[in-house]
């Protein structure tokens, strides 16, 4: 019987060195999301472009746009003396905020009365950027001020933050290892399916089910390499993700590697339900991207926050497998906790995993 | 030009019959709308949070008051220890605690000041940003409002003793809300799938059947078969494009502030890109499903880095200067650009030429290796 699965194995890594299309997904697509993911796409805003418009041109502003522009955040791009049309200097200066003193900014910084006024023009056309300027703007301007007039400001309470699991805030603490959920899926799901409805296009499916080989030994050795490169992929993203990006494994390796088992064997199983429902590779593949592809980047937490989705999209979440596989990657590298909180979405991936293998075990059959 | 008009019917006909194509041109709208619509999100609204409230006093009730009724956060029940906080973060049950100490209230009235700790589950950098900002935000406006009554108590006006009032005000996006953002950009894949998908298939299929050689027999000249190939698609990518922004902008309340004829202009010139990939695709592979693997591929890439959930500005210099030659960064920024801002043709101009350049070489490079490939 091993002998037999071994052919098929062989077979079968014959055909995935003569496929382009396979080894694009195998060693392509990881090397450039990695890349991809780890380097370009960063949330962290830096030096955002801010122009000042100070009529006065007064040293108190000159002061304050210093202090604005030391910052990482902010980059100051100009000084204007008059504006018209703020909204119209703000477009044309492709700039994001705009701060706009008064005329008599420096009197009435220091008059007892009052205080002095100062307009905040943000472009909000991006919410996300638009809320962390608008956090971050105000306080920076008060405090600069403040610190003109050699005063401290009258505060009830400090707020002392605390930043768990990634302390530097850096987008790629977060992206690369979620990464290895929608590879693994790729690997897994998308070729088996693609290499089980080949076999059936051509017609060579029936032709093994009638030589000697038993259905299992079939589907066995069609499965192994894929299970084979996918762990093979999981640990190179690890060990990339480790002396490149700096991401050490806070929780237990083993656990992880159990974990990420559970998932390749989750993920083959959808590949080995979707190629019961398709009859050829083209319509493999028109079942794979919007049924596991989509929900895996989209749906399961990946970039954009579940709970933020209305109520109807979060019951999805709950049937997507990288949801869960997510939650234990995340829980093992950057949390680092332990099988005693990661029980039950490790019992979930299973449970669907099992639930798709039996289904299309049950399909295969009657089909043949 | 009667060949071409011929040529266009056809695949019109063709595609009357063809269950594929029109899947791939109904399920996108239908996927993208309610599905990514609602999903794309960088909003950051009800974060779960736990208290610590080791004071106990009236102070601090008052102030856990002020978060429970706040709706950016989830409040759960109060933890009794500092572990418990550390542990239920770890569970992920919540993702902020916020931890008042015993002699909370004595700091407060004495006018020390008082010290909280809130504690971040700070994997995601910036859903933990942004929550923070917003507890933060929370409590400096309970306390300048207790700073205020207790001056008021004593017959002063706090308000003389900040010396500058910074008031924002948010262009473009007033209530902040990423929807507008996220949704007008969803215009640009959906034209970009139907636009370079059916035309790659559309070739791909008459190669696949032998049409294709029968074709390069008759009259019918290769730059005949490009248009008859590419115009009804256009067309359609008008269409969906139409369609998209009565319905779509309508139903999520996104305004559109500027010129829908410039929209049209930059739509015409960026599917010349578009278009042109599909042909492309389609000179190298061999099979409808070739087909889709590789447009879905390079798409992945182009979208990725077109600025569509994370701005090209937050990019290392020399990946900004890779996205110079993705038209769907420049077509994005167009629509984005139309929908909120209103901005003018003429501010728009460099963006407009980059694709163009784009288009013309992409557009000339798919005809000729397509005309390499017939002849």
């Amino acid at each position: 019987m091993i002998r037999r699965i071994v052919a098929i194995i062989i077979k079968e890594f014959r055909h995935i060195m003569r496929d382009w299309q396979t080894l694009m997904i195998i060693l392509l697509m990881p090397v450039l999301m990695m890349f991809l993911y780890g380097y370009a796409l960063t949330m962290d805003l830096v030096e955002v472009p801010v122009i000042i418009v100070d009529p006065a041109m007064s040293d108190e502003v000159r002061t304050i746009s210093g202090g604005i522009d030391a910052t990482t955040l902010f980059n100051v791009i100009g000084i204007e003396r008059r504006s018209d049309d703020p909204v119209a200097l703000l477009k044309k200066h492709h700039a994001k905020l705009l701060v706009r003193f008064g005329p008599a900014f420096a009197k009435d910084l220091r008059s007892e009365s009052g205080g002095a006024d100062v307009q905040v023009l943000i472009d909000g056309a991006d919410a996300n950027t638009g809320t962390i300027l608008r956090n971050a703007i105000g306080p920076m301007i008060t405090k600069a001020a403040l610190d003109i007039l050699k005063l401290d400001m009258p505060k009830a309470i400090t707020v002392h933050p605390r930043v768990l699991y990634n302390p530097q805030q850096r987008s790629a603490l977060y992206f690369v290892p979620g990464l290895m959920a929608i590879i693994l899926l790729m690997i897994s799901a998308m070729l088996t399916s693609l290499t089980i409805t080949r076999e059936k296009e051509l017609g060579t499916l029936e032709q093994l089910f009638v030589s000697p080989l038993k259905p299992r030994e079939i589907i066995i050795g069609k499965i192994l390499p894929y299970l084979l490169i996918a762990a093979i992929d999981g640990v190179l993203i690890m060990i990339v993700g480790r002396y490149f990006f700096g991401i050490t494994i806070a929780g237990n390796a083993v656990l992880l590697a159990g974990a990420s088992a559970i998932y390749i064997f989750t993920s083959l199983a959808m590949g080995l339900f979707i190629s019961t429902a398709a009859s050829n590779q083209q319509s493999a593949m028109m079942i794979v991207l919007p049924v596991t592809m989509l929900p895996t980047i989209i749906l399961s937490g990946f970039i954009f926050p579940i709970s933020s989705m209305p109520a109807v999209l979060q019951y999805i979440t709950y049937v997507v497998p990288a949801t869960y596989f997510l939650e234990i990657i995340r829980g093992i590298v950057l949390k680092g906790v332990g099988f005693a909180i990661l029980m039950k979405p490790i019992v979930v991936l299973l449970a669907i995993g099992l639930l798709l293998v039996i289904v299309s075990i049950k399909r295969f059959r009657v089909k043949l | 030009m009667k060949l071409i008009i011929l040529m266009i019917w056809k695949e019109f006909l063709h595609l009357r019959n063809d269950k594929l194509s029109i899947k791939l041109m109904i399920f996108p709208v239908i996927a993208q709308v309610f599905i990514m619509g609602y999903a794309l999100t960088t909003d950051v609204k009800h974060t779960p949070v736990t208290v610590l409230d080791n004071s106990q006093s009236l102070s601090s009730r008052s102030l856990i008051s002020s978060i429970r009724a706040n709706e950016l956060f989830d409040f759960k029940p109060e933890s009794s220890s500092f572990n418990e906080v550390r542990d239920r973060i770890d569970r992920g049950d919540v993702r902020l605690g916020m931890i008042i100490p015993k002699n909370f209230e004595n700091d407060l009235k004495n006018g020390t000041g008082a010290n909280i700790q809130i504690v971040i589950d700070g994997q995601d950098a910036n859903s933990s940003n942004v929550s923070s900002g917003y507890l933060n935000a929370i409590v400096n406006l309970w306390g300048s409002t207790y700073l205020k009554k207790q001056a008021e108590l004593m017959g002063k006006d706090i308000d003389v003793l900040i010396p500058v009032k910074v008031n924002p005000v948010i262009l473009f996006n007033p209530l902040l809300k990423s929807s507008w953002y996220m949704v007008p950009a969803l215009v640009v894949l959906l034209i970009t799938m139907v636009t370079s998908l059916l035309t790659g298939l559309s070739i791909v299929k008459e190669k696949e059947k032998g049409t294709l050689e029968q074709l390069m027999v008759t009259p019918v000249k290769p730059i005949h078969l490009i248009l008859g190939k590419t115009i009804p698609y256009l067309l359609i990518g008008f269409v969906e494009l139409c369609i998209f922004i009565v319905l779509v902008l309508l139903w999520f309340g996104i305004p559109f502030k500027g010129s829908f004829f410039v929209l049209l202009l930059f739509a015409a010139i960026y599917m010349m890109s578009s278009l042109g990939i599909g042909i492309l695709t389609s000179t190298i592979a061999r099979t409808p499903q070739q087909v889709l693997f590789l447009i879905w591929f390079v798409l992945i890439f182009f979208i990725l880095l077109s600025g569509f959930f994370i701005p090209v500005e937050n990019m290392p210099q020399w990946v900004q200067n890779i996205t110079i030659i993705n038209p769907v960064k420049f077509f994005m920024f167009a629509v984005r650009e139309l929908c909120l801002k209103g901005t003018s043709l003429n501010d728009m101009l460099p963006q407009l030429y980059n694709l163009a350049i784009i288009g013309i070489v992409v557009f000339f490079a798919s005809v000729l290796s397509f005309h390499r490939r017939v002849s």
